[in-house]
C-alpha cells in the first residue's frame, strides 16, 4: 500500500499537468463553445504526441497511472474522449485513430463523442463490438459540456473474438468514475474559493457553519470516490470498479447541487466556471446508468443479487 | 501509489482468520449483539488473554511492554479482522489502543510498571472518564474539581455517560485542577481506582444492544498524586495526544460491512426474495464502507510514514459514520418488518448507527474538522 506517488508517476502527472495548463483548462471549454462544445482534437494530438494516451498500454498495472492521468484532464474540463482510451481500448485488442465512443448494445440516443468518434465500442451482454460508423452519426444539441452524438439503429459486425464484455463494462465504469471525480473535485475547489471569498453579513460565507458541513460533506464523498477509483484501476477488480462508481455518481448528486447552491446567482452566470464542470457530472451519471444502475451492480458484484 | 497488501501482511491476516475462525466459530453470539455490555466486557478478559499469549493483544507496543513492533498496516490488519467479528477484545480495545500508549508517552517508571503489564496480558477493563453533565462537545468545560491534600488529590463532581464504569477496574478520569486558569489550562489526568471509597456508579439503561451507560458520583474521592498522569494542569494536551494515537478510532467501516454481508446472507439463506429497493440501499451502503474503508487506509499510509496526524483522519470518521448509518438503512430494506424483532440484526444496526454519530466526537464536530482543517474554510 502506498498512497502518495512513486517518481515515475509524479513525472508523468508533472509532465501532463503542465501540458493541460497550456491547452486545456476552463479558458480552452469556453473557446471551444463552453456548455456546448465542440471535440478537442487538438488537444488530443498533443496528448498522443506525448505519449499519454498509451501509459496503460500493454500491461494492465499500469491501469493506475492511466487513470491519474484521466483524472487531470477531467479536471481541467478536457473536451476528449480520451478516457475511453485510457481506460477501456487497452482491455480489447483494436487499432483506432481518432476518438472513441463507448455504448452498450441497447443504446438509443446521446451518447458522449459519438459524432466525433471513428468507432464505436459496443457493449452487448456477452460480447463486444467494435462498430466503424459508414456513415457520419447526427451531432445532438447538449448543452451539458460535452460534444454528443445521436446513436440510433447500431449497425451490425464488428463483433471482437475473445473479447471480455464484462471486463470492458467495468474499465468503462472505472473510466466514468474517474472523470466525474476530476469534475467533482474542480467544482468543489472553485466553490471552497468562492465562499472564501465572498462575504455577507461582514463575514465569508464560508464561515457559516451550514456552508461548511455540506462542503465537508461533499469533500469527504469526492475523496472516497477518488481513492476507489484509483483502487479499482490498480486492482482491475470488477467489485471495487462498481463501488467506485456507485460513490461517484452519489457524491456528484451532492456536488450538483451544494456547489451552486452556495454560489447562489453567480454559479447562473455562463462565463463563470462552475457549470461547466457541474453539467458535465450530469451527462456522466446517465452514461454511469446506461452501463446498468451502479449500486445494483456493486450488490450484485459482491453477492451475486 | 499502489494498493498491494505486502506477502507478511496476507499471511498476518490469514494467520489471524484462522485463529478466529477456531475461536470464535460460526456467528460467535457477542459479534453484534452485546459489544459493550458486562457479558462482553467479561468475554474480553477470556479472549484478550488467548490474544496476549499469541502476541496479538499490544503488537505495535515497544518490544520493552511485550509488544512486537508491529507496522501501522499489521495494527490496521489486525483491528480490521476484529471488528468484523465484532470486537472480541470489548473495552480493552481502548486500553490497548490509546489508554496503555498514553501511559508509556507520559506515565512515571513506577505508573508504567504498575499498569501496563495488566493491559499487555489482557485482564484489565478501564473506562473513560471524560464527559459531565455539562461537559460533552465542549469538553474543556469540565467542572470535576480535584483540589490537593497532602499526598492525595480529593475529587468531587460527576461523570456522566461513562462505559463499562460498573465492571472498571480503573478510570482515566479528566478533572479540573485549577480553576483560575483559562479552561483548557486547569486540567490533569488522574488514574484512579474504581473500588476507590466516595465513588458512587449507577448504571444508566442505554437504549444500543445491551450497552449500558454509568454515572459516576464523586465525593471527596482520595486519589494519591503519584496517580496523576503527566504535569498537573496539561491533562488536556496528555489527553489530545492521546486520542490522536488511534487517529482514526475503530475501523467502525469493518464492523458494518461484517453486519451488512450478514443480513444479505440471511437473506438469502431463507431464500427470502431482496427486491430492486433493497437491493439498491445494499449497494449504497457496501459501497460506504468501502469508501470508508480507503479513507482509513490513507490515514494508515501516513502513519506508516511517520507523518504527523492530519485531517483525513477527520474525513475518514465522517465517512465511516454514513458508512454506519448506511447499512442501518440497507438492513432495514433488507428486513422489512423484522426490524420489530429485538435483537434482529436492522433492530440492532439501527441502535449502533445512532451512537455512531454521537460517541467519541460527533459526527458534526468531525465535519467542523474537515471544514476549518482539511478544506480550510475561514473562521467566523
Ligand atoms: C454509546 C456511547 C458511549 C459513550 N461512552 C462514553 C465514555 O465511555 N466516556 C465518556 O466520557 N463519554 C462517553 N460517551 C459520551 C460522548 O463522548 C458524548 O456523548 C459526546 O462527546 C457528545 O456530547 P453530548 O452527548 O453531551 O452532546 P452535546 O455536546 O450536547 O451535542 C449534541 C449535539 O449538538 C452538536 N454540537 C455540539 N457542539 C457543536 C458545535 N460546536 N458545532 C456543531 N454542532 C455541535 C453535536 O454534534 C450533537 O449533534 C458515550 C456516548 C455514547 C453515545
Amino acid at each position: 500500500m502506498d498512497f502518495t506517488l512513486d517518481s515515475h508517476q509524479e513525472a508523468v502527472l508533472e509532465a501532463v499537468g503542465t501540458l493541460l495548463s497550456r491547452h486545456s483548462g476552463p479558458a480552452r471549454l469556453h473557446d471551444l463553445g463552453g456548455d456546448e462544445p465542440g471535440y478537442d482534437h487538438d488537444l488530443d494530438k498533443r496528448l498522443a504526441e506525448a505519449g499519454f494516451l498509451d501509459v496503460a498500454e500493454p500491461l494492465s498495472t499500469c491501469r493506475l497511472d492511466a487513470a491519474l492521468v484521466l483524472e487531470a484532464l477531467s479536471g481541467s474540463l478536457a473536451s476528449s474522449a480520451a478516457g475511453w482510451r485510457l481506460l477501456v481500448l487497452p482491455t480489447l485488442d483494436v487499432d483506432v485513430e481518432g476518438p472513441v465512443a463507448v455504448v452498450t448494445e441497447s443504446h438509443s440516443g446521446p451518447a458522449r463523442f459519438a459524432a466525433d468518434a471513428d468507432a464505436l465500442v459496443v457493449i452487448g451482454d456477452d460480447r463486444v463490438r467494435l462498430v466503424r460508423p459508414d456513415r457520419p452519426i447526427p451531432r445532438v444539441r447538449s448543452r451539458l459540456g460535452w460534444p454528443v452524438g445521436e446513436v440510433t439503429g447500431l449497425s451490425e459486425g464488428g463483433a471482437l473474438d475473445g473479447a471480455p464484455a464484462a471486463a470492458v463494462r467495468s474499465w468503462a465504469r472505472v473510466a466514468v468514475a474517474t472523470e466525474m471525480v476530476g469534475a467533482m473535485q474542480f467544482a468543489l475547489d472553485i466553490t471552497v474559493r468562492h465562499v472564501s471569498d465572498r462575504r455577507q453579513f461582514d463575514r465569508a460565507i464560508g464561515s457559516f457553519q451550514a456552508v461548511q458541513h455540506g462542503l465537508a460533506e461533499c469533500s469527504v464523498a469526492v475523496d472516497g470516490a477518488r481513492w476507489l477509483a484509483l483502487e479499482a484501476a490498480f486492482t482491475g477488480s470488477a467489485s471495487t470498479a462498481a463501488a467506485a462508481l456507485t460513490q461517484a455518481s452519489e457524491a456528484s448528486k451532492l456536488i450538483f447541487r451544494r456547489t451552486h447552491q452556495y454560489h447562489g446567482a453567480m454559479g447562473f452566470t455562463r462565463e463563470y466556471d462552475l457549470h461547466l464542470a457541474t453539467l458535465r457530472l450530469l451527462a456522466l451519471r446517465s452514461e454511469a446508468e446506461s452501463f446498468g444502475r451502479p449500486a445494483a451492480a456493486c450488490a450484485h458484484e459482491h453477492w451475486g443479487i | 501509489m499502489e494498493f498491494d497488501w505486502t506477502e507478511e501482511d496476507l499471511s498476518y491476516r490469514s494467520e489471524l482468520q484462522d485463529f478466529l475462525a477456531e475461536e470464535l466459530p460460526g456467528r460467535w453470539e457477542g459479534a453484534t449483539a452485546v459489544l459493550g455490555s458486562a457479558d462482553n466486557a467479561e468475554y474480553s478478559r477470556r479472549f484478550a488473554g488467548l490474544l496476549a499469549e499469541k502476541g496479538w493483544l499490544t503488537p505495535h507496543w515497544p518490544t520493552e511492554w511485550g509488544g512486537t513492533a508491529a507496522t501501522p498496516w499489521m495494527l490496521a490488519v489486525l483491528g480490521e479482522e476484529l471488528w468484523s467479528r465484532g470486537e472480541p477484545r470489548g473495552p480493552q480495545y481502548m486500553n490497548v489502543n490509546w489508554i496503555g500508549p498514553s501511559i508509556m508517552a507520559h506515565g512515571t517508571p513506577e505508573q508504567c510498571q504498575r499498569y501496563l503489564p495488566p493491559i499487555a496480558a489482557g485482564d484489565v477493563i478501564w473506562c473513560q472518564g471524560f464527559s459531565e453533565p455539562e461537559a460533552g462537545t465542549d469538553l474543556a468545560s469540565l467542572r470535576t474539581r480535584a483540589v490537593l491534600d497532602g499526598d492525595d488529590y480529593v475529587v468531587n463532581g460527576s461523570k456522566i455517560w461513562t462505559s463499562y464504569g460498573d465492571i472498571a477496574d480503573h478510570c482515566y478520569l479528566l478533572v479540573r485542577t485549577d480553576a483560575q486558569a483559562e479552561r483548557h489550562r486547569g486540567i490533569s489526568v488522574l488514574l484512579m481506582a474504581m473500588d476507590s471509597p466516595g465513588l458512587v456508579v449507577r448504571p444508566i439503561p442505554g437504549m444500543v444492544g445491551e450497552h449500558s451507560f454509568t454515572e459516576l458520583f464523586l465525593t471527596d474521592v482520595r486519589v494519591p498524586v503519584a496517580n496523576r498522569l503527566g504535569p498537573e494542569n496539561e491533562g488536556w494536551s496528555v489527553v489530545r495526544e492521546a486520542l490522536s494515537f488511534e487517529r482514526v478510532g475503530a475501523p467502525r467501516w469493518a464492523r458494518a460491512a461484517y453486519v451488512l454481508d450478514e443480513t444479505v446472507r440471511g437473506a438469502l439463506e431463507q431464500g427470502r426474495s431482496i427486491d430492486p429497493v433493497a437491493v439498491e440501499a445494499v449497494g449504497v451502503a457496501k459501497t460506504a464502507c468501502e469508501a470508508a474503508r480507503m479513507l482509513c487506509y490513507r490515514v494508515i499510509d501516513e502513519r506508516a510514514r511517520d507523518l504527523p496526524p492530519s485531517p483525513h483522519a477527520n474525513v475518514a470518521r465522517v465517512a465511516m459514520v454514513q458508512a454506519e448509518r448506511l447499512v442501518a438503512d440497507a438492513c432495514a430494506a433488507l428486513e422489512g418488518n423484522e426490524i420489530m424483532r429485538y435483537g434482529s440484526d436492522s433492530d440492532l444496526q439501527m441502535r449502533k448507527s445512532l451512537a455512531a454519530g454521537v460517541a467519541a466526537g460527533t459526527y458534526e464536530v468531525q465535519l467542523n474538522l474537515v471544514s476549518r482543517r482539511h478544506l480550510r474554510l475561514p473562521k467566523n
